[in-house]
């Protein structure tokens, strides 16, 4: 009964406000604080005579400018991607050698399951999710720093529009930039976005957003299959990934997450100085998710798959003896519609669910051939024509992004959509993969 | 003097704000912005591909697209 009366009162108030004063009672409220405020700071306030927005005033008249806004926004994307992959190969070499001492040291322990548990399973597994951290990093640096001087506001802003076309947000944007270095930052960051439906549809799409994971599978291939259109090749798998992530992202909108899209309203910040505590601060937060998920999800898909390798006792790493090797014949027959059924291939995509690059590593480890004669190995023995290995490439674009990636969606929006993210790629994957080989094949 | 919508206006046209209409979350985010009735507002830009758009108030700047704007009734200076 308490309630009711409350109920009660409340519309006897609003009716009351709104006779008074011939507005609703937000308008009403909103008016008497901002009066209260500008009556005080009448009081108090004194301004100084040049306001600090003005030399941003200047700035954003070259920044948001009708003709130089959007050249200006991509020539500071392809900035910051320079940066990242000029400065991290190095970097990545230093990582590599350290954890190939590392496993070699760890090989070497007693008794022998336990040498390969660390070096094959360990070392292995979590160092080629670690190799990482270098181009993770500094792309975060660069995010940061765009970022604290204010321009990421602006880039919103810019791209508003045709975002909002295909059903996402200004906001998306940075999430799916970001998804190019590597998808689970690029899940986290969707946190800016308000709206739900926007929020969800945007990290839905985010996997298809070629990671850097992924780089290494389509950079070997295209250099086996397609020596003469290598760039071209990799470019338009980036590109495929995009257009695969626009229509979903319509198809979402339009289905599973229909409904009013979030509005576009925010301040755009004067610009500043970025200071170096500032930007440092800003990479280790999201830096540190990485290194959790690194340390806990994918640790603990290594033990899994090593043990699945390693078994039934005695029989050699992740040969066609091994339950892994069995789980690889078993589900090969699924992947012949695409063009690549056979066993090898399908024990390196189980592997890949822990990180794509370690697809590499996988082939790599049931052929027992250095990654250097990897592609023609794939050539020769499996029989690929340049068509399966474009299939191929597709699917291992489309497909599960990476327990890490699934796990950083779990973290955002919980275990059914989590679940629904592995299954509807790998899904997609599987279709793209085979309409694409189908077809090529009657050509 | 003559009364238009917010999103009406072109880059560097003032105003004053008369009214904000709308109802929900978006109008409560609105004026808790400060964008209330006698707030001088002015059109500073539009985004390249012609939306959003952004205006200054209060002494800082804000973006917001058309759609919003269009709840926005500015008298125009």
């Amino acid at each position: 009964m308490a309630s009711v009366n409350v109920l009660n009162a409340r519309d006897e108030s609003l009716g009351h406000l709104k006779s008074m004063y011939g507005d609703d009672a937000e308008t009403v409220i909103a008016d008497a604080r901002y009066g209260f405020i500008s009556g005080l700071l009448k009081d108090v306030l004194k301004k100084p005579p040049i306001e600090r927005r003005t030399a941003s005033d200047k700035i954003d008249k070259v920044v948001v400018n009708r003709w130089l806004g959007i050249p200006l926004f991509l020539g500071i994307m392809y900035a910051a991607f320079q940066f990242v992959f000029a400065c991290s190969p190095p970097l990545m070499d230093l990582l590599d050698g350290a954890f190939g001492w590392l496993g070699e040291q760890a090989g070497g322990v007693s008794p022998a399951w336990l040498g390969s548990l660390l070096a094959d399973g360990i070392v292995g597994g979590v160092g080629s999710v670690l190799i990482f951290i270098p181009p993770i990093f500094l792309l975060f640096i660069a995010i940061a720093i765009l970022e604290d001087c204010g321009y990421l506001a602006r880039a919103a802003f810019v791209m508003d529009r045709a975002m909002h076309r295909v059903g996402l947000h200004g906001r998306s944007f940075i999430p799916m930039i970001l998804g190019f270095g590597c998808n689970i930052p690029g899940i986290m960051a969707c946190r800016t976005i308000e709206n739900p439906r926007d929020r969800l549809t945007t990290i839905l799409i985010n996997p298809f957003m070629s990671c850097g994971a992924r780089l290494p599978v389509f950079v070997l291939l295209a250099a086996a299959f397609f020596p003469a259109r290598q760039g071209l090749v990799v470019f338009s798998l980036y590109i495929i990934g995009i257009i695969v992530a626009i229509v979903m992202a319509l198809v979402f909108r339009r289905s599973l997450l229909k409904g009013p899209s979030g509005h576009f309203f925010m301040e755009l910040p004067p610009y500043r100085m970025p200071t170096v505590q500032g930007v440092l601060v800003h990479m280790w937060e999201r830096g540190r998710l990485f290194l959790i998920k690194a340390g806990t999800i994918i640790f603990g898909a290594v033990v899994v798959i090593w043990f699945l390798s390693s078994m039934p006792w005695g029989v050699e790493y992740a040969s066609a003896g091994s339950w892994m090797g069995q789980i690889g014949q078993a589900i090969a027959p699924i992947f012949a519609p695409a063009g690549f059924g056979q066993w090898q291939v399908a024990v390196a995509l189980v592997f890949g669910l822990l990180a794509k690059e370690v697809v590499v590593g996988a082939m790599g480890a049931v052929f027992a051939v250095e990654e250097g004669m990897l592609g023609g190995v794939i050539a020769s023995q499996l029989g690929w024509s340049p068509l399966v290995a474009f299939s191929f490439m597709l699917f291992v674009l489309l497909y599960f992004p990476c327990v890490a990636a699934i796990g950083a969606v779990r973290g955002e929006a919980g275990w059914k959509w989590a679940g629904f993210s592995a299954l509807y790629t790998t899904a997609i994957a599987w279709i793209v993969a085979v309409l694409v080989f189908q077809i090529g094949s009657l050509l | 003097m003559s009364v238009k919508l917010l999103s009406e206006l072109k880059a560097g046209e003032k105003g004053t704000i008369v009214r904000v209409e709308g109802k929900g979350g978006i109008h409560r985010r609105i004026l808790d912005m400060g964008a209330v009735a006698g707030t001088a507002v002015e059109v500073r830009g539009v985004a390249p591909l012609g939306d959003p758009m952004e205006v200054s108030l209060k002494g800082y700047n804000l973006s917001l697209r058309k759609e919003e704007a269009a709840g926005i009734k500015v008298e125009v200076v």
